[in-house]
């Protein structure tokens, strides 16, 4: 039974499987740009070679800054999104869902945020702060419609289990279909999510160099960036499982390939993304969130109620 | 909400900045109060040590001021040192000269293309640019042995031919670039962000660029169209045909579409030097000791007016040189122009103006 | 060249002057022309603000090895020909008066050559280093002699 448990946790769907994802995930990612623009880009194996070179590296600390909290934020993280994880069902695999389990998730999942907001204020340099005040100001732009886009799968669902409303996908099909606004707004709110471009303004390398992770190095930058891979796959699960699920496909092995599929094309989507578009000023963010992307949400979300009526 | 004043340090070093420049920038929220600048910080005394070589050894020394324009510093200072000999340096060394001062000037401009994109956040057009140098740096490379360094010139010529193997390559090479540069000029000209991102940034008023003396491409941009190849040619530009472009509104848009612009020009003159270059020697002998007498020369870089002045006491080493780089002027006005924007167009203005700071502290 | 421009601009500053300028030389199309330095923000003024195109290229100073009693400040004007103004300052007490008021851009050059040379600048504050290091403490460095 404990055997059980741990390798639930350590191996499936929990550390190992999340770790080994996050890599392939930053590999694809950093492949897929490198084609767009005409370079070769990185061996498959790049990201566990960086991650281990990074573990290896000094670890400095600044000035005046507080060694605990420091060492303790991309800990916090990485434990956030690793049982973020745990819970957001994978191709039919999904045996630890309860009711309410989507709030759970999102709010585990917004943990990282903080922590980045926080890291910056701790870190004390000037870049650092300046990264960590306009995150916090991003987190308020897309957040908003990012949850408004995510609830529109419960509603039509009628409940906020994730498991259920992957069985109304069973009888109703992909929601993807019934609300496609949605499922763009959700994308977008992931990118802003993962502080991706055109989003990436908190860490703007041309303006305050790296942001609130300015000041981090060794294992605990190691750290942060597992998080941010991490985050990026445990979003593309959740997006899947809430818009694109086929799980109801009797063959485990073709819904996994489904699946493995779906994930695939939200990795070549965001990358595109990132590619195509400049980044956006702060203020531009913020013009962009409240005054397009929260009233497409909420029109979406007033056309899914209807539709339930 | 009123936000306390701070100051954003931009320099020495810098992941906005090419070369080593003090910025003390103060902002409040996300708007810039002012600035303070201080240069010095490659500066080695290019003046000083000028005075303590030969013409021989100081053009080896010019070279050396900057990596990006190395070439129209040494024909500015081998230009004086053949007017202050009287010499009647041949045709066909006159057109080489210029087709690398040409070639150079669309390297400087697709560099700082890439970097104006990187820093507004378009990574994939800062990567095409440069793959896009690589071909100008491959013919630099073919002409002279050395992609950015080309020592081309020396007192009387240059040191270079083009035989009939070159041209056809500089030919296809040029045509080749003519084509990727066609539609990536098209591509910036008409993307969105970054003209939301340039327009109405920074303006610099006809005004301020006479009572400044900025020169170049970011005088062309507000209107002023000055130009030292036509203004005061050297030879043999008097004799080539080319556009002068000017914008008159004076922004970040503007001058990125002027240098955009120049770019296609240089690429047309480039192909006309080819087609009427004279055939005769490239060389001709100096002497060693230069006849007293001073002489100015004004040359065209990729960044507008460099001024040289030079004075020779009839021995083999110069009495005075003066060099004046065209990112002087624009620096002195740098820190008023920052004074009026928002944080978040800091890399916008900075990597607009084109600064070579190795150029403007010698 | 154009004879007329030269021949009128020094008529101009002979008048402006009142006599008092010289014509050092014109060669290599370049006009240079000698004034005292108490004569220099007038004819800098009437220079600036009768043509419209002027333009300031830079300011050097130069030291003659021959004549050592005396530091020479040229003055670089371009507008379609070239036109120095050369003003002698006295090598054991050189000031000038500044042209910032007329000129913003001759901020730089006044204060590379007051770092450089060591001349004093009259009508304007202070001039912090530009290309020296702050704490620099030694004589201007293109003044010092190297000893063979």
């Amino acid at each position: 039974m404990i055997l059980q448990t741990l390798s639930f946790i350590l191996v499936f769907p929990g550390l190992l499987f999340q770790v080994m994802c996050g890599w392939a995930f930053e590999w694809l990612d950093r492949k897929l740009l490198a084609r767009f623009q005409r370079r070769i880009g990185p061996p498959w194996y790049q990201p566990l070679a960086d991650w281990i070179k990074l573990i290896s590296k000094e670890d400095i600390l600044t000035h005046g800054s507080n060694a605990f909290i420091l060492a303790a934020l991309p800990i916090i993280s990485l434990a956030s999104v690793l049982t973020a994880g745990i819970y957001v069902p994978v191709a039919q695999f999904n045996r630890f869902g309860f009711e309410g389990d989507l709030f759970v998730i999102l709010f585990l999942l917004s943990v990282p945020t903080l922590a980045y907001y926080l890291a910056g204020i701790a870190s004390i340099g000037i870049y650092s702060i300046l990264g960590g005040s306009r995150s916090l100001l991003q987190y308020f732009s897309y957040e908003v419609p990012f949850l408004l886009a995510l609830s529109g799968p419960a509603i039509l669902a009628e409940s906020w289990s994730i498991q259920d409303i992957i069985a109304s996908q069973v009888d109703m099909g992909p929601f993807s279909l019934f609300q496609p606004l949605g499922f763009l707004l959700a994308i977008v709110g992931l990118i802003g999510k993962l502080k991706r471009d055109p989003l990436d303004i908190p860490s703007a390398k041309s303006e305050i160099v790296a942001g609130p992770l300015t000041e981090f190095s060794g294992i605990k930058l190691a750290f942060w960036r597992l998080t941010m891979n991490i985050q990026a796959v445990v979003g593309i699960f959740l997006i899947i499982n809430l818009f694109l699920s086929w799980s109801f496909l009797p063959s485990l092995i073709i819904s996994s390939l489904i699946f493995f599929v779906e994930c695939i094309l939200l990795t070549v989507i965001l990358s595109m993304a990132s590619a195509i578009f400049a980044r956006l000023r702060i203020d531009q963010v913020a013009g962009l969130g409240w005054r397009i992307l929260v009233p497409l949400a909420s029109l979406q979300l007033i056309a899914v109620v209807l539709m339930g009526i | 909400m009123i936000m306390e004043k701070i100051t954003i340090p931009i320099g020495p070093q810098h992941p906005l900045l090419k070369e080593p420049l003090s910025l003390r920038i103060s902002v409040s929220g996300e708007r810039v109060l002012g600035g303070e600048l201080r240069l010095g910080y490659v500066h080695r005394g290019i003046e000083k040590l000028a005075v303590s070589r030969n013409y021989t050894q100081n053009v080896h020394l010019i070279e050396r001021i900057c990596g990006i324009c190395s070439h129209v510093h040494t024909t500015a200072f081998c230009t004086a040192v053949e007017r202050l000999l009287n010499l009647e340096v041949p045709a066909r060394a006159h057109y080489i000269r210029a087709l690398l001062c040409e070639l150079e000037r669309i390297h400087s401009h697709l560099l700082w293309a890439g970097i104006l994109s990187k820093h507004i956040g378009l990574d994939t057009i800062f990567m095409h640019t440069w793959h896009d140098r690589e071909l100008v740096l491959d013919i630099m490379e073919e002409l002279s042995g050395g992609r950015v360094s080309h020592a081309v010139n020396k007192i009387g010529g240059v040191r270079i031919d083009l035989d009939i193997g070159h041209a056809e390559l500089i030919k296809k090479n040029i045509s080749k670039l003519h084509d990727e540069v066609e539609k990536l000029l098209e591509i910036i000209m008409h993307d969105s962000t970054i003209k939301a991102r340039t327009q109405g940034v920074a303006i610099i008023t006809p005004e301020e660029v006479k009572q400044y003396g900025i020169v170049g491409p970011i005088a062309r941009a507000s209107g002023v169209a000055v130009d030292f190849r036509s203004d005061d040619p050297l030879p043999p530009y008097d004799r080539l045909n080319f556009k002068i472009i000017t914008q008159p509104e004076g922004d970040a848009w503007a001058r990125t579409v002027v240098r955009i612009q120049e770019v296609h020009e240089s690429m047309k003159l480039c192909e006309q030097i080819l087609k009427v270059i004279p055939d005769g020697p490239v060389e001709v002998r100096a002497r060693r000791s230069v006849p007293t007498g001073r002489v100015i020369v004004r040359a065209e870089a990729p960044r507008g007016e460099l001024f040289y002045y030079l004075r020779s006491d009839g021995t083999n080493q110069p009495a005075r040189l003066k060099i004046r780089t065209p990112s002087l002027p624009v620096l002195e006005i740098l820190t008023k122009k920052l004074s009026e924007i928002q944080v978040a167009d800091i890399p916008v203005v900075l990597a607009g103006v084109d600064l070579c700071i190795a150029c403007a502290d010698r | 060249m154009n004879e007329l421009t030269i021949d009128k601009i020094i008529s101009d500053i002979n008048s402006l002057t009142k006599g008092a300028c010289q014509l050092v030389e014109y060669i290599n199309d370049e006009l240079v022309i000698e004034i005292p330095s108490s004569q220099l923000c007038k004819t800098i003024e009437f220079l600036v603000q009768g043509h419209e195109s002027i333009h300031l290229s830079t300011i050097t100073i130069d030291i003659d090895n021959s004549a050592p009693d005396y530091i020479h400040a040229l003055y670089h004007f371009w507008e379609n020909i070239s036109c120095s103004l050369l003003v002698k300052l006295d090598t054991k007490n050189p000031e000038l008066d500044s042209i910032i008021s007329l000129i913003p851009g001759a901020d730089f050059y006044e204060r590379e050559a007051a770092e450089m040379y060591g001349i004093r600048f009259a009508n304007r504050e202070s001039t912090p280093a530009l290309l020296l290091p702050d704490d620099y403490k030694g004589a201007p460095p293109m003044l010092i002699k190297k000893e063979k």
